[in-house]
């Protein structure tokens, strides 16, 4: 659906993107990743044609982006703004007449989102009556309203309470019901692994990984396996011996541990449970994958090192 | 297109749903028609009754003064000696409201005294003054020559040297006209300095609340620009035509109401002279230039002509400063930032003024034949010469004028369009003169 290719970009002579190229498939939620200052803010920027890209070209639905294209596409900006004295409903009207809306459907679709979320209360409240957390809703609703096909998003999540943040992914999950495509850019770890298909870590301006969320996990594990027994702590670390490592303990009732142990000389699961049975009684056992946040620093960190050497 | 009409739209409805809008449409017209009153109230002010008691023991006066005394003041006569202090304090004098003492040094020092409860207004001074000056003037005829007062006044008679411009050698055009032309360009500084920083202040607060990011991605930055600064400019409008509306409606009402004799010279009093002379002491009072001014206004001025280049050199000024005072708001990095930026066109916009004033001193200068055709000062000047009227045959120069306005203004909205693209998303930074080069630079 959207295809950027060798996107290069620099600010007074210093790359923010250097040769960023990226294939993100219709109906899939994509994740863009990476620590501040990477480059994700500038490659979103291009995308949404407000900045101009030095080299490189972006495609969408194999045709090289125009202005028309936008009008597909519903932006969320990490640095969230509206205009402060408006009333919430013209505000929402205005922002769809510009991306291709007529009035009465701007108005009907504002009126459909705001009673969605059971805020049709404040249509006639001005932005600056509201709290920052309601800002963010009618900056959301803002994005989707003209119905895109494609929803980028820088940060959608922060601001919000746990309560919201549940309501704002699942209407990103029933977007990628509908078929619609969705780039999210997001710190927020928990959310990439709950809803992201696929992601791209980008790094000091370069794309440093790019896969789905699984295999990205699973690139990153360490052979390490998590857990809970009941028995005794000095038997379990005895069985272990020199072929696997203690790594983390966790005394979780009387008698009864959550560990975390790492496979050593090619052992495997097999060899673990081996070792462990008559010693203690095992309740559960899992393949220990890291997190993506542990892929994101791991990741990060690699990079660091590299770019040192 | 569609989306600079909205942008517009927008910024129309923003401005004139804020109080402050309507207040300005409504308090302008009035503070000014309360002005203009006031300069016609005056000039009418002569009209309230001065009454002076002449101390004139050996009758030099013979009891009158000026053939026939005026509405104004009235003069009373006495031949017994009074002291300003039994003036001031004696019950009997209360009816009176300024002394004056006569006697035959007057006709050789020239030099007369008068002691007032309240100052007399300018106007009535300058009545009173020439009364009396009249009148010593006719005793001094009867005492020294032989010639008859109408003879004297004859010879007295200044040579009267009249300047005339080889072009308009009826002396048709005035400084008085000149001004009003003034005035209109004025009222363009005015409105485009007011209306200019409301472009500046909305440019710096999309900016700094962002929302500029998502109107970005929809919306090209010219665009923005030039929606922001049309919509900007459709409220000056409606301002400026609110106005002239309010403004004239005033005026007709003065007219028709307040001042519906101002034209009548009979009712100034005092003056019994040919009508030469009349016209000259016309000039030289304030009453009579207070009367010039009201001519001046309802019947001198063309208003519609003016109106037409003004509506012009207004919409063009318009958005040839608002170029710049949009560019600036887009590369500020904060708000102070940008009001550093704001001098120099300030400046300028100063500098138009004194200019069109110039224009009104020298209006063939060499210099003035000039600035009529820079775009920075041609909106002030311009009015100043159509008020003036163009001499004939050089109509063609307020053509060249706007012609080089326009293209300027086009040129200038392209420079301050590639600024505005390239500043806008840039956030927090001083600017310098190094990076406004580099954004001009950059497609």
């Amino acid at each position: 659906m959207l295809t950027v290719n060798e996107i290069t970009k620099s600010f007074n002579r210093k790359f923010a993107l250097d040769s960023v190229s990226m294939e993100i498939k219709k109906g899939e939620i994509y994740g863009l990743l990476g620590p501040n200052g990477a480059g994700k803010t500038t490659l979103i920027r291009i995308i949404n044609q407000i900045i101009q890209q030095d080299k490189g070209t972006i495609r969408f639905d194999g045709k090289l982006m125009t202005e028309e294209h936008l009008r597909h596409i519903g932006y969320l900006p990490e640095e969230r703004g509206l205009y402060k004295t408006m009333r919430v409903l013209d505000q929402l009207i205005f922002l769809a007449e510009i991306r291709g809306l007529n009035k009465s459907e701007a108005k009907r679709n504002a009126m459909f989102w705001l009673e969605k979320f059971q805020i049709q209360d404040w249509s006639k409240k001005r932005i600056e009556e509201l709290s920052k957390g309601m800002a963010q809703k009618i900056q959301f609703i803002a994005s989707v309203l003209h119905e895109p096909e494609m929803l980028i998003l820088d940060e959608p999540l922060s601001g919000f309470d746990p309560v919201n943040v549940e309501l704002i992914l699942n209407e990103l999950k029933s977007f990628k019901e509908q078929g619609r495509t969705i780039v999210l850019s997001t710190h927020n770890m928990r959310s990439v692994e709950e809803i992201c298909d696929r992601a791209a870590l980008i790094h000091a301006s370069k794309k440093i990984a790019e896969d789905t969320v699984w295999n990205l996990r699973e690139a990153q594990k360490q052979g390490e396996f998590s857990i809970r027994f009941k028995g005794n702590m000095i038997s379990f670390a005895n069985s272990l011996w020199i072929d696997f490592e203690l790594i983390d303990k966790k005394e979780i009732s009387d008698s009864r541990f959550e560990t975390i142990v790492k496979m050593r000389r090619g052992n495997k699961i097999d060899d673990l449970l081996k070792a462990l049975m008559g010693n203690v009684e095992i309740e559960a056992i899992e393949e220990r994958f890291p997190s993506m946040q542990e892929v994101f620093i791991e990741l990060t960190k690699e990079k660091e090192v590299e770019d040192e050497k | 297109m569609r989306n600079s009409w909205l942008i517009s739209k927008r910024e129309l409805k923003e401005r004139i749903s804020n109080s402050a809008f309507l207040w300005m449409l409504f308090i302008g017209p009035i503070v000014s028609l309360f002005l203009i009153y006031l300069l016609f109230k005056a000039g009418d002010e002569g009209k309230s009754t001065l009454r002076i008691l002449i101390v004139d023991p050996i009758n030099l006066m013979d009891t009158k003064i000026v053939a026939q005394e005026g509405k104004t003041i009235d003069y009373y006569f006495t031949d017994k000696y009074i002291e300003v202090e039994e003036f001031r304090d004696s019950k009997k004098y209360k009816e009176f409201d300024a002394l004056m003492e006569v006697n035959e040094k007057i006709l050789m020092n020239k030099k007369a005294f008068i002691f007032y409860r309240e100052n007399p207004s300018p106007d009535l001074k300058m009545q009173l003054k020439f009364q009396l000056e009249r009148r010593v003037e006719e005793v001094m005829i009867e005492q020294f020559t032989r010639l008859s007062v109408d003879e004297f006044r004859q010879i007295k008679q200044p040579l009267n040297v009249d300047f005339r411009n080889v072009y308009d050698p009826k002396n048709e055009a005035s400084d008085m006209e000149g001004w009003v032309g003034f005035v209109f360009g004025a009222i363009i500084v005015l409105f485009v300095l007011l209306f200019g920083m409301t472009i500046l202040r909305s440019t710096t607060r999309e900016k700094s609340n962002r929302i500029v990011e998502v109107l970005l991605a929809s919306v090209k930055p010219s665009q923005l620009m030039l929606g922001k600064i049309t919509g900007i400019g459709f409220s000056a409008l409606i301002q400026i035509i609110g106005w002239i509306i309010l403004i004239s409606l005033g005026l007709f009402v003065f007219r028709q109401t307040i001042f519906p004799d101002l034209f009548d010279l009979s009712n100034w009093e005092g003056i019994q002279v040919s009508s030469d002379v009349q016209q000259q002491i016309i000039d030289s009072t304030p009453v009579g230039r207070y009367n010039q001014f009201i001519e001046l206004i309802y019947d001198r001025i063309n208003f519609g002509y003016m109106l037409v280049h003004f509506l012009i050199f207004f919409v063009l000024a318009y958005y040839f400063y608002g170029a710049f005072f949009s560019a600036i708001g887009a590369t500020a990095g904060t708000e102070s930032d940008g009001q550093q930026f704001l001098f120099p066109v300030l400046f300028i916009l100063g500098f138009s003024l004194y200019a069109g004033y110039y224009a009104i001193i020298l209006p063939d200068s060499q210099f003035t034949q000039w600035i009529q055709f820079i775009p920075f000062t041609s909106p002030v000047i311009v009015m100043v010469k159509i008020a003036q009227g163009y001499p004939e045959g050089t109509y063609y120069y307020s053509i060249i004028s706007t012609l080089i306005l326009v293209i300027s203004t086009y040129f200038l909205l392209l420079v301050s369009g590639r600024l505005y693209k390239n500043g806008i998303l840039q956030f927090g930074h001083h600017v310098r003169i190094r990076n406004l080069v580099n954004w001009l630079k950059k497609s």
